[in-house]
C-alpha cells in the first residue's frame, strides 16, 4: 500500500514537471539559486559551503526513502496535501510572465488568481502541521496562522497599489492583468525608479522573509533547530513535494516582484540573463544577507512588527497612488 | 548501485539523541557543525530537527534507567536504512558511570550501532572521522 | 550596521575551516590521546588501576607475569594514571584517530605482560625493580643499588639489616 502511495506521489512530481517544461526549468533555477544561497551564507560566515548542487542532491534523496503516515493521522488528507501544494506552484508559475521570454495567456487568470494562489502554500502547510496528529504540528499550525494574517495585509496593500497606478494611467480605476502592468513600465519606466512608489517597495520588501520563510520570519515553517514544526511527521517523497513546493514559491515571489517593479525592456537571450540577474540580486538581499546575520523573531514580535511598519507603507503607498494618480 | 543510491549518499541528514549525557559530547557535536573550523556541512550533512527526516543518528550519553524507555521509542520512529553512531565513551561502555545503580547498561543492549568514537570527549576532528566512516557505511545499505 | 561590516570582513578574509577530512589537521602538543604501555619500566605498583577514573586498567597475574589490559572505550582521557606512575611507564600519546565500527570494539585495548625474574637469593618470582625507577629515587646507579634491584623484598630486607649491622664486608 505504502508503496502505491509512493509513487503516486512521484507521478504527481514528475507529471506536471514534464508537461510544463516551464515550471521544469524553474524549479531547477530556484534549486540552484537555493544552493548558492547556502553557500554565500556559509562564505558570510567564513565556513566553506555544501557543494552548488546540494539541494538537488537533498531532494533526490528524500525521493528514495520511505514515506510514513503517523497513526493519529487522516492518512488520505496526509498524503495529498504536499501534492496540493506543488501542483498550486506549478500553476501560480504558469501566471507570472518573464519578460522577453515568456508571456502567460491572460485567459488563465491575472492578479487575483495569482494572489489567491499565493495563499495555498501557506494553507497547505498549515493543515499539514494540524493533521500531523502530533502537538508540535499543531503548534507549527497555529504559528503559521498568525504569520499569515500578519503579512497577507501589506502584500494585498502592495498588489493594490501597483494595480491601482496602471489602471489609473490607463483610464480605468484598476487592472489586473500582468501584462498590462508590465508593459506601462516598459513604456514610462519602471516603477523601482519613480519615488512615489518607494513605500510600495519597501513594503514587499520588507513581505518577502514571511512569505518565504527567511529568518527572522522563518517561525512555523520547519525551522528544526527549535521546534519541528507542521513539517514534522513527514518524510520521504512528501516532503521533497513540501521542498518543491517552497522553492517554487520563491521563484514565484521573487518573479512577481520583478514583474511589478522591475520588468526592463529587453528580449530574447538578454531577457534571459537579466531575469537571472534580477532574481540573484533581490534573493542575495533577501535571503542571504538576512539569514547570515539575524537570528529568529518570537511569533509575537513578529505579528506586532508586521502591523507597525509594513502596514504603515502599504497604506502610504496606497493612498499615493490615490492622490497622486 | 542505481543513480539514485549514488545521489543519496551525498545528503545525509544528522539527528542528536542526548541519553542522559553530561552534555559535554554533546557541545562537541554542536562545535562540529556550527563553528566556521569544523565545517560538517562541506559532506552535505545537516541537522535536523525530527527523527523522521534522519539518516544518521548520534547517541551521547549513557542510557539512564530514567530516560530508556523514552530513547528506544525516539529510535523507533527513524526510518530505515540508518546508521547509528555512539559518540563518547559513555554509550559505548557506561563510561565513568560504568557500575552505577542508574545505568541501564551500553547501548547495544537495545540500538545496534555501526560505529563507536571514543573519547571523553571525542575530539571534533574525531567526530569527523567518524562521520565519514558512517557516511562509507551508509552507502552500502541504500 | 556593524553586522554588514562584519560580514564584508568576513567575504574578504575567506573561510577559516580546517581542511580534515579532505586535507591535513593539526595536533595540539601535549593533547591526551591513545595510552601506551611500557612492559619494562612498570614495577607492579597498581596505583593506575586504583585511580583510573573509568575503571579501564585491570592487572592479572599469570604464570607469564604480570599481565596489564587497557580497554580504550572506557577510558575517559584524563591523564591519571600518567601523573601518578612514578616510573612513567603508561603514557598517553597524541594519536586521536580512534574512531572504529562496532565489530572492533573489544579490540580497541593496549596489553602488556611485566615480566617476571628469578630473586638470586631464594628464586621466588618476582617483578623487578626497573630502570626507570631506580633513575627517579637514586641519582646514579652503582653495584650494590643493581644488585638489590635483582632480589625480593624479603631478601632484600635481610641484606639491608646484615650490610647495617655487619658493614660492606657482605
Amino acid at each position: 500500500m505504502l508503496e502505491v502511495m509512493n509513487t503516486l506521489i512521484l507521478k504527481a512530481v514528475l507529471a506536471p514537471l514534464v508537461l510544463f517544461p516551464v515550471a521544469a526549468a524553474v524549479l531547477v533555477f530556484g534549486l540552484l539559486l537555493k544552493g548558492v544561497d547556502r553557500i554565500v551564507v556559509a562564505r558570510l560566515q567564513r565556513r566553506v559551503g555544501p557543494p552548488l548542487l546540494q539541494p538537488f542532491f537533498d531532494i533526490l534523496k528524500l525521493m528514495s526513502k520511505q514515506s510514513m503516515v503517523p497513526i493519529g493521522a487522516p492518512r488520505t488528507l496526509f498524503l495529498a496535501l504536499p501534492m496540493i501544494g506543488a501542483c498550486s506552484m506549478c500553476l501560480a508559475i504558469a501566471l507570472v510572465p518573464i519578460v522577453g521570454v515568456y508571456e502567460p495567456n491572460g485567459q488563465f487568470g491575472d492578479l487575483i488568481v495569482l494572489l489567491y494562489l499565493l495563499t495555498v502554500p501557506a494553507i497547505v502547510l498549515m493543515l499539514a502541521g494540524s493533521a500531523s496528529g502530533s502537538t508540535f504540528g499543531a503548534i507549527g499550525f497555529s504559528r503559521e496562522m498568525s504569520l499569515m494574517l500578519a503579512y497577507e495585509g501589506p502584500l494585498l496593500l502592495v498588489l493594490i497599489s501597483v494595480a491601482m497606478k496602471t489602471g489609473l494611467a490607463q483610464g480605468d480605476l484598476i487592472t489586473f492583468s500582468l501584462m498590462d502592468i508590465v508593459h506601462y513600465q516598459q513604456d514610462n519606466g519602471s516603477f523601482l525608479f519613480d519615488p512615489w512608489m518607494w513605500p510600495a517597495v519597501l513594503a514587499y520588501l520588507s513581505i518577502i522573509p514571511a512569505n518565504l520563510g527567511i529568518p527572522p520570519f522563518d517561525i512555523p515553517e520547519a525551522e528544526s533547530e527549535v521546534l519541528e514544526g507542521p513539517l514534522c511527521e513527514y518524510s520521504g517523497p512528501a516532503l521533497a513535494l513540501f521542498k518543491i513546493m517552497s522553492t517554487m514559491k520563491t521563484m514565484v515571489v521573487l518573479a512577481l516582484g520583478i514583474v511589478m517593479f522591475i520588468p526592463g525592456n529587453a528580449t530574447g537571450m538578454m531577457a534571459l540573463i537579466g531575469f537571472v540577474f534580477k532574481c540573484l540580486i533581490l534573493f542575495l538581499l533577501t535571503k542571504s544577507l538576512l539569514r547570515a546575520s539575524v537570528g529568529r523573531m518570537r511569533i509575537d514580535q513578529a505579528f506586532l512588527f508586521y502591523f507597525k511598519w509594513p502596514e504603515l507603507l502599504g497604506i502610504v503607498g496606497l493612498l499615493l497612488v490615490v492622490f497622486k494618480g | 548501485m542505481s543513480f539514485l543510491s549514488k545521489v543519496s549518499v551525498r545528503s545525509p541528514w544528522l539527528y542528536r539523541i542526548n541519553a542522559g549525557s553530561c552534555n559535554g559530547c554533546d557541545v562537541e557535536l554542536a562545535t562540529t557543525a556550527l563553528i566556521p573550523r569544523y565545517d560538517v556541512e562541506r559532506l552535505g550533512c545537516q541537522y535536523c530537527g525530527t527523527p523522521k527526516h534522519a539518516d544518521i543518528v548520534l547517541i551521547t550519553g549513557p542510557l539512564t534507567a530514567r530516560i530508556k524507555d523514552k530513547v528506544l521509542q525516539v529510535y523507533q520512529e527513524i526510518p530505515d536504512p540508518k546508521v547509528t553512531i555512539a559518540v563518547g565513551i559513555c554509550p559505548i561502555s557506561g563510561g565513568v558511570f560504568r557500575d552505577s545503580y542508574a545505568i541501564e547498561g551500553p547501548i547495544d543492549k537495545y540500538i545496534d550501532v555501526d560505529v563507536n568514537i571514543p573519547g571523553c570527549p571525542p575530539r571534533p576532528q574525531a567526530i569527523l572521522e567518524g562521520i565519514a566512516m558512517a557516511i562509507e557505511i551508509w552507502k552500502q545499505r541504500l | 550596521m556593524k553586522m554588514l561590516k562584519v560580514l564584508l570582513q568576513n567575504l574578504i578574509k575567506g573561510p577559516s575551516t580546517d581542511p580534515f577530512p579532505f586535507g591535513e589537521t593539526f595536533t595540539p602538543k601535549g593533547l591526551r590521546a591513545r595510552i601506551r604501555f611500557d612492559e619494562t619500566a612498570c614495577t607492579g605498583c597498581r596505583m593506575c588501576e586504583h585511580v583510573c577514573a573509568g575503571g579501564a586498567i585491570r592487572f592479572h597475574d599469570s604464570p607469564n607475569g604480570l599481565e596489564f589490559t587497557l580497554w580504550h572505550n572506557t577510558c575517559t582521557f584524563c591523564g591519571l594514571c600518567e601523573h601518578y606512575c612514578v616510573p612513567k611507564a603508561i603514557k598517553l600519546t597524541e594519536d586521536w584517530h580512534l574512531a572504529h565500527k562496532q565489530e572492533d570494539k573489544y579490540t580497541m585495548t593496549e596489553t602488556g605482560t611485566v615480566a617476571l625474574i628469578q630473586c638470586v637469593q631464594c628464586r621466588k618470582k618476582i617483578i623487578p625493580t626497573s630502570q626507570q625507577l631506580n633513575a627517579v629515587a637514586y641519582k646514579s646507579s652503582n653495584e650494590m643499588i643493581k644488585r638489590l634491584g635483582r632480589m625480593c623484598p624479603d631478601c632484600r630486607r635481610e641484606l639491608s639489616t646484615k650490610l647495617l649491622i655487619k658493614g660492606e664486608s657482605v
